[in-house]
């Protein structure tokens, strides 16, 4: 069976555009939630969101997308991340048009952020849209597909909160199994009024930016970004620089209920022993954990006891979605580089924004220097009560 | 991997299973609105209420499998739209209302992996839970993903599953897209139709997939898919396919292909069928079921049926009847829009 590394990254967040900038954001402690500048809602007075702030046009520019019509914001912002992971991993045009080299990507709102457009062309209003094409969840995918001419293996997944975490599973696995040598894996999601509005309907979103693992918590809120990490089999990585290696994987489900999590955390539990396991790593070698940690009372509650379940006392955490907001589909995989650059500069970044931690449990809310981290653990545990579990090591 | 049990809600008596017994329903509409069943009695009526027609086809489908076989350890689920229809009531509630206050259930059945999640929780099942939203490809994923779980030796049986509801709303972008008829076509078999575009249908196709042979009905074998491909790639990617698996092109009796009525996309057929496959029985399925992006699940429903002898199946189906042997070794070929191929190779078990 293979070993599974990540040899490139790439990332655009309410952080930033690129690593460089995300990394010096998490370090310096500056969070990227604020109001909204882009973003077109009702709520952009009265909500906090982790926006990107440059509008569709300046990402066409970014991306040499200039004068299309029909990409999505989606779209828009893989099309960044997996340029810089692409480039990152030297994978030459070769490479990318292999039989052996694939894709998994991932998005919860897909094309659907051009909620006006939509609204038209579904209900037959005017003549169609130039976006009359881009709303599926796929069509993203199909774009990185066309531009990088790729052959292999794809893939779009849809388990909401976990999806890039899942995608990261299946790629890594893929390789194990002999198919893959190489694979583009992450995910991609636009701030949309679809998903303002149907988080906001559920009533979980924060009147005020967002405060994992705080005791006054008040919910979540929400971001936007893209995040692709290249993984390659060692069999083909040659001398490339090696950022991490991906060694213990595992998705359960809570099957409790639609949107909340069961109070005994059982899905996020079981996901994580079976990383665990899979790993053949005990649970004191987990150094540190890029938790779930979405702000809301139930999730950082029964996060919390799923984690004591399997460490007792926890190792250092944190939630970076203090950070970011909650990115959705591409929480998994941002949250996953963020792992990685702990892992390479022994650093732990603070949670952002504790006013006073919850009852027995502290998250890191400090900047760390100088930890030694052998393996980061990464939770995503999405809608349906889909949880997984990543864990990376450092090479 | 072997499947052992089956179920499917189709524009077919496929659920009660008529269908098998020679009660075809023969579609002269555009659109294939599938026959669901009475879903009283095992999906709670609470519950059913706040289902969209995916989730309801989805849960019908696939819950009676997990009571039936309670040694299920995970659920695969393909949709590409999921409840595209509950999605956008939503969505036209945020625009007609201005983004005011609005129902939730509409937004959380609406997304794709709604299906799998329902499954799970009324399954109780904790087991490997995904939803995979490829298009066409989704199903061919979650199949590949079966695959490995088998191979990794963590599981033993599996639910695996494609689910597709037409909803207005899909259907209008579809329809703009230019991917559907815009005539009726008055007889039975419609797919040499010279015009373009395919007709609708809808439906949940969902198998118990196990680990070994015993009790099984056919066994998936290996599967391939490729996206934008020449006809070399297609030639290159059944080569493969047929050399790991130690067959040549004359050891595939009988191919199922993805003909759908569209003359644009015909080539991609004609070329596996007659040229590739020559000496081949040439089976289609679409003027049964009609075109969405998972339906070589419905493929795939059909073909084991016809792996057990179905002889009215046979008769339906049958496209062109070159020889006589009994199905063994088979390929369903499909592809969306001429965008997304794969191939998926089944054998007697």
């Amino acid at each position: 069976m293979h070993k599974v590394f990540v040899t490139g990254m790439g990332v655009i967040s309410s952080l930033g555009v690129g690593k460089e900038a995300n990394l010096d954001r998490l370090c310096s402690g500056k969070g990227g939630i604020g109001r909204a500048s882009v973003f077109e809602s009702k709520y952009t007075g009265s909500l906090f969101f982790g926006e990107v702030n440059l509008s569709d046009d300046v990402l066409k520019e970014l991306t040499d997308n200039q004068g299309s019509t029909d990409l999505s914001r989606t779209a828009l912002l893989a099309f960044f991340a997996a340029e810089e992971a692409i480039k990152q991993a030297c994978l030459s045009n070769e490479d990318l048009s292999s039989y052996r080299t694939g894709i998994i990507s991932s998005s919860t709102v897909g094309g659907m952020c051009n909620t006006v457009s939509l609204y038209n062309d579904a209900n037959r209003k005017d003549k169609p849209s130039t976006f009359i094409g881009s709303y599926a969840d796929a069509e993203h995918t199909l774009q990185l597909i066309k531009r990088y001419g790729i052959k292999g293996y794809s893939s779009t997944i849809n388990t909401a909160c976990s999806s890039s975490a899942n995608a990261i599973m299946l790629g890594a696995r893929l390789i194990r199994s002999g198919r893959l040598d190489r694979v583009i894996v992450g995910g991609s999601d636009a701030l949309a009024k679809y998903t303002v509005n149907g988080f906001n309907a559920m009533m979980i979103l924060s009147d005020e930016p967002c405060t994992p693992f705080d005791a006054n918590r008040k919910g979540l809120t929400l971001g936007e970004g893209a995040g692709y990490m290249v993984l390659e089999s060692e069999k083909v990585v040659g001398k490339k620089n090696l950022l991490a290696e991906v060694v213990g994987y595992g998705n359960a489900s809570d099957a409790y209920h639609p949107s909340t999590t069961s109070p005994d955390s059982i899905g996020p539990t079981l996901a994580m022993q079976k990383a665990l396991e899979l790993g053949g790593i005990k649970a004191d070698e987990i150094d540190y954990i890029n938790t779930h940690g979405t702000g809301t009372v139930n999730n950082d509650e029964t996060e919390l006891i799923g984690i004591s379940n399997i460490f007792g006392q926890p190792p250092i955490f944190n939630s970076t979605k203090s950070y970011t907001g909650h990115t959705l589909s591409a929480a998994g995989v941002i949250e996953s580089i963020y792992c990685i650059f702990s892992l390479l500069f022994n650093e732990v970044y603070p949670s952002l924004r504790i006013k006073q931690p919850m009852e027995g449990f502290a998250a890191n809310d400090a900047y760390l220097s100088g930890i030694e981290i052998e393996h980061a653990m990464s939770n995503s545990f999405g809608f349906g009560g889909n949880c997984t579990s990543i864990i990376f090591k450092k090479v | 991997m072997y499947i052992t049990d089956l179920k499917a809600i189709s524009p077919q008596e496929s659920y009660t299973e008529e269908v098998l017994s020679g009660q075809f329903k023969v579609h002269t509409d555009m659109v294939y609105r599938a026959i669901e069943p009475n879903y009283i009695g095992f999906i709670p009526k609470g519950l059913l209420r706040r289902m969209g027609k995916a989730v309801r086809m989805g849960v019908g489908s696939g819950l009676p499998l997990i009571n039936d076989h309670q040694d299920i350890e995970g659920i695969l689920v393909a949709t590409a739209n999921g409840g595209m229809e509950d999605c956008i009531k939503f969505l036209n509630q945020i625009v007609d209302y201005d983004e005011g206050i609005l129902t939730p259930t509409n937004f959380v059945q609406s997304t794709p992996n709604a299906i799998a999640g329902q499954i799970a929780l009324l399954g109780q099942n904790r087991g490997y839970n995904i939803t995979y939203t490829n298009g066409g490809l989704a199903f061919e994923n979650a199949l590949q993903d079966a695959m490995l779980l088998f191979e990794e030796g963590s599981c033993n049986k599996l639910l695996v599953g494609g689910v597709e509801e037409i909803s207005d709303y899909s259907y209008n972008i579809d329809f703009l897209l230019g991917k559907y008829k815009t005539e009726p076509i008055d007889k039975e078999w419609c797919l040499d139709s010279n015009t373009a575009g395919a007709f609708c249908g809808e439906g949940a196709s969902f198998f118990v997939l196990a680990s070994g042979p015993k009790g099984s009905l056919c066994r998936i074998k290996d599967l391939d898919q490729i996206t934008y491909p020449k006809e070399s790639d297609i030639e290159q990617l059944v080569s493969n396919l047929l050399s790991r698996n130690g067959l040549t092109p004359a050891e595939i009796d009988s191919v199922v292909l993805g003909y759908n009525g569209d003359v644009r996309h015909n080539n991609w057929y004609d070329h596996v069928g007659n040229s590739v496959f020559g000496d081949a029985n040439v089976f289609c399925f679409k003027h049964l079921v009609g075109e969405y992006r998972v339906c070589s699940s419905a493929a795939l429903w059909l073909l084991t049926h016809l792996f057990q002898g179905n002889r009215h199946l046979y008769t339906k189906m049958i496209k062109e009847n070159r020889h006589d042997k009994p199905l063994k070794n088979t390929l369903i070929y499909n592809h969306f829009d001429a965008d997304q191929h794969s191939f998926i190779l089944v054998q007697r078990n």
